[in-house]
């Protein structure tokens, strides 16, 4: 067993441990939302809009009333005056936006295809799906808006109506504070552009898709009078859906505890906003004083959540005629759906895509604008790679372009323009921390062996096979700030954790995050048990309670590896020093933390090594017995501890793709991906690569296979699993990992957090292939998904054209 | 109402079932046996409800349990059955083949089928097999890889 492989303390930070989470797991035994079951539980099913924008004239509910079993039914029209209207300050950005004004149930007007717009309850799941289907609503169709280009036009009619407009969202970056100041940028920018040696611009479309998790969204809430709201809720951040009650729902704060089951079935973004399904949930169990539960179906999920990327990019860049990139400039118009999620709103991941635009080359200047539009569709939610997918894809697509036209090879571009030392604060502001890109790309060309695959490229074509090779890399958050966090969703970013120690010679960790399935459990297992030299068996970690976790933002933005694990190592340090204090003084010595080994289960002084104690014995001893102290100290070992960074952290990736187009079908097959990562000091290698393994293919999916459809009424096709396809596992390629990291600086373990942003340079990597496989056909894929028929249909027009 | 009798993970079960009770209902809400899972809307697609009917790997959100009657199920918990976890769990804990765990009681059915039928597989014989198994968080990397390895484990204890 992996658990007996190590025998020193240091080591088990870096260590392949099999997760404390699988037998649970494995047996059967985990405890997702689903699974949490109380006396008297009532089932909520909600009855949905079936167009995308339309004036609800009545609602007859008369027949579902009539149902024996059904306990309540909810309308807009009950709610309007009992729930404060969205938004409230609590689910506010720091930004200046058009916010909508809404409901958690529709009220007069229905906005998009799925939105809530009654709630029934009944004693009987079964019961209430046949009490919903059989509630009348009569519509009154109005025109939908759903094309984000048109809505920003001026005679454009408004989603919301008397807001001013269907820009709910605009910002131009990189050109300094005052509108003087852009304007001096922006016409050196456009000064840059007309002198260039080489220029790209392409508008780059990429298509509605997301991360949609396998576990759906749930809610299950219980009320008493004393103890007030119990909310258990499928969530990234429990402590944030705590607020949102409070205030929303006004009740006392003492009295809102919510839980994020210790088990749930991925997030990837998902179940980080607050819902107003939540909300409704919540304001029933109070009323009816009796627990409800609403498990969100599969078709409820693709209709309203995990819509993501959205976005058309109109990107140009400039070079000279060395191959020294000059100026990115960037118009993103991204379709925001109707805006009607909390915390986000649909337009704050398009913000921080466009800020992470640049990525990880030198750019002398930059023109990064942005407008984002309402539409009637479902309001994007947040997906790994937050607001960058696209953004990505459109500019290491574009770094080839220009290669191609300089007709050099692409990688020989990106290494020259890499930024060649950290830190650097970007055009669009964005400040690297640390790491060495030159070194993990110099690795990831190593393992893609760039000349032998060029011969192999050559023959392969006289035998009338067309390989082809593709590159691309990402500069990703590693946590997020407090400095970022604050401006964009209205939070802290800190990392928080509470360590208690017990009396037997355990640990308990306290986290206020919410995992999905990312092995925190093991980590901060494994960090614990290297700080104080023990077991990872001995150390169990809880999360997700309001009620007994310290505040934390949430399982957000790669937060375990960077501000999670270093909140858990710093609170451990503080521990470890008052041991020491008070071993010390047992010992009668002058010493402190630095005197002293933690090893194998012993506490140990270097001066003299015959005094020692084991751990065990000095933790029962501070704990159960505090007589005999040093002056000023107290019993016990508990403490919490925040971390935040002193900037904000990143880590960096880079991806080689190689594929086999066939020239006739337009299908082509994945042969090869290998990638180069720095995450820094790794603590779980296996957990690790699977983070990379995971954010990889979704990346292909999301590339290949995913699309949300909406028809020219605005009606969602896609909601359902055989028409939203995910990459099964015969669709995709086995995949390499390889690391070259560079500790970070500013973490106390050299780690940094991994896997949310990762995603993001995979369809880059996967388009520059197919199109340097087709190199003699001089094609130039601008959009997604990239399926057989786009490379067939621009095989057709390469062929035509050469025909004429 | 229908009159049931069954075999659930080596125990019967004798009930009284609405007419139109999923399987995956009753086996959940009825049995508590909450290890099987529901991923999409009973549309056979995702694979986390997938049980094991007379040895057979069948997906229970398109069965009902009126289906089941006089039948043997199997399902995750019935694994292991409360003792250590098979050659096939302890592959994928050990090769890292899970993460948020959601749609692992399904793959675990579906593979332990698999790997009676064909005991030696090559890896895009394991990748076919999964196709009616969805998965979010493992790119199935781990997956194949604990697959796999538990084919070679079983081989050489058999």
């Amino acid at each position: 067993m992996a658990t007996t492989e190590v025998e020193h303390s240091k080591d088990w930070l870096g260590a392949r441990l099999a997760r404390k989470e699988d037998q649970r797991l494995l047996a059967g035994d985990g405890r997702y939302l689903a699974d949490i079951v109380l006396p008297g539980t009532l089932h909520a099913v909600f009855v949905r809009s079936e167009y995308a924008h339309a004036r609800i004239l009545e609602i007859d509910s008369s027949e579902a009333r009539a149902m024996t079993g059904v306990v309540a039914i909810y309308t807009g029209a009950d709610i309007k005056d009992v729930i404060k209207s969205m938004p409230q300050p609590v689910l506010l950005p720091n930004l200046p936006a058009r916010y909508p004004t809404f409901w958690p149930l529709a009220i007069d007007t229905v906005k998009f295809h799925g939105e809530p717009v009654a709630l029934v309850i009944a004693r009987d799941k079964y019961v209430a799906e046949d009490a919903a289907e059989s509630v009348f609503v009569d519509y009154e169709e109005l025109e939908p808006i759903l094309d984000p280009e048109r809505a920003l036009e001026a005679d454009c009619a408004h989603v919301h109506e008397g807001d001013g407009g269907n820009e709910i969202f605009a910002m131009s970056f990189c050109g300094g504070e005052t509108e003087q100041e852009k304007q001096a940028n922006n016409e050196e920018v456009e000064k840059i552009f007309e002198h260039a040696a080489y220029t790209v611009k392409e508008r780059f479309r990429v298509q509605r898709t997301g991360i949609t998790p396998m576990e759906p969204r749930g809610v299950l809430c219980e009320w008493n009078d004393s103890d007030g709201l119990t909310a258990y809720i499928t969530t990234q951040r429990p402590h944030i859906d705590r607020l949102a009650l409070i205030d929303i729902l006004d009740i006392s704060a003492e009295k809102v505890r919510v839980i994020a089951p210790r088990d749930q079935g991925g997030g990837f973004g998902v179940k980080a906003p607050f819902y107003r399904e939540n909300l409704i949930i919540a304001h029933a169990a109070r009323e009816l004083k009796r627990p409800v539960r609403w498990i969100e179906s599969r078709y409820e999920s693709l209709m309203n959540v995990g819509q993501e990327r959205d976005q058309i990019n109109t990107l140009e860049i400039a070079a000279n005629e060395n191959g020294k990139l000059l100026a990115v400039r960037n118009h993103c118009i991204t379709d925001n759906g109707v805006g009607t999620t909390g915390v986000y709103w649909g337009f704050v991941m398009p913000f921080l895509g466009n800020v992470e635009l640049p990525n990880a080359y030198t750019w002398d200047k930059g023109d990064v604008r942005l407008q984002v539009a309402t539409t009637n569709k479902a309001c994007l939610t947040p997906s790994r790679a937050f607001g960058h997918f696209p953004i990505r894809f459109a500019l290491e697509r574009a770094i080839d372009m220009i290669a191609h036209k300089m007709a050099i090879e692409p990688s020989t571009l990106r290494r020259q323009n890499l930024i060649p030392s950290l830190p650097y604060t970007s055009v669009t502001n964005e400040y690297y921390d640390s790491g060495d890109f030159l070194k993990v790309w110099d690795n990831l060309m190593d393992q893609a062996d760039l000349s032998s695959f060029r011969a192999e490229q050559a023959r392969a074509r006289e035998a009338g096979r067309y390989l082809g090779i593709g590159f691309a890399c990402g500069v990703e958050l590693s946590g997020v700030a407090s400095e970022q966090l604050v401006p964009m969703e209205n939070q802290p970013g800190y990392g928080a954790a509470t360590v208690r120690l017990d009396p037997r010679g355990k640990v308990l960790v306290f986290g206020g995050d919410a995992p999905a399935g990312q092995g925190h459990e093991t980590t901060a297992a494994q960090v614990v048990a290297a700080e104080f030299a023990i077991n990872p068996a001995d150390v169990v970690l809880k999360t997700g309670d309001t009620g007994t976790t310290p505040f934390g933002a949430g399982s957000i933005g790669a937060r375990a590896g960077s501000y999670f694990v270093s909140a858990v190592s710093d609170a451990c340090t503080q521990l470890k020093d008052k041991i020491t204090r008070i071993l010390a003084h047992d010992l009668q010595i002058e010493a402190s933390l630095q005197h002293f080994e933690f090893k194998n289960g012993e506490v140990i002084y270097l001066g003299d090594d015959t005094k020692r104690q084991s751990f065990k014995d000095i933790v029962e001893r501070i704990i159960m017995f505090p007589i005999n102290m040093p002056e000023g100290e107290v019993g016990g070992l508990e403490t919490t501890a925040f971390f935040e960074a002193a900037k904000p952290m990143i880590c960096f990736n880079a991806d080689c793709c190689v594929v086999e187009v066939d020239i006739d079908s337009g299908e082509f097959k994945i042969l090869r991906w290998v990638t180069s990562e720095d995450v820094g000091n790794v603590i779980n290698p296996m957990v690790v690569d699977g983070q990379m393994h995971g954010a990889i293919v979704q990346g292909l999916s999301n590339a290949m296979f995913e699309e949300f459809i909406y028809d020219d009424q605005g009606q969602q096709l896609t909601a359902d699993f055989e028409h939203y396809k995910l990459a099964t596992a015969a669709d995709v390629p086995d995949i390499e990992i390889t690391y070259a990291p560079t500790p970070c600086p500013h973490t106390p373990l050299g780690t940094r957090g991994i896997g949310e942003g990762r995603p993001s340079s995979v369809p880059g990597a996967l388009a520059n292939a197919v199109c340097d496989a087709l190199t003699p056909f001089g094609i130039e894929i601008t959009q997604l998904p990239l399926r057989p028929n786009l490379v067939w249909k621009h095989l057709r027009d390469a062929r035509q054209q050469s025909d004429h | 109402m229908i009159n049931i009798k069954l075999t659930v993970n080596g125990e019967v079960f004798e009930d009284t079932v609405t007419e139109r009770m999923l399987l995956v209902d009753y086996l959940r809400d009825q049995l508590t046996l909450t290890g099987t899972h529901v991923g999409c809307t009973y549309e056979g697609v995702c694979g986390a409800c997938t049980v094991h009917l007379d040895g057979e790997a069948v997906k229970s959100c398109l069965l009902l349990a009126a289906q089941a009657d006089g039948h043997e199920i199997t399902t995750v918990e019935g694994l292991a059955n409360g003792g250590p976890l098979s050659a096939l769990q302890q592959s994928f804990s050990d090769e890292h083949g899970l993460q948020c765990g959601f749609c692992t009681p399904g793959i675990l059915m579906n593979m332990s089928e698999f790997l009676t039928l064909n005991p030696d597989p090559t890896d895009d014989e394991i990748r076919h097999g999964l196709i009616g198994n969805l998965c979010r968080c493992t790119g199935y990397v781990q997956i194949v890889k604990a697959v796999r390895n538990a084919a070679r484990a079983m081989r050489e204890t058999s």
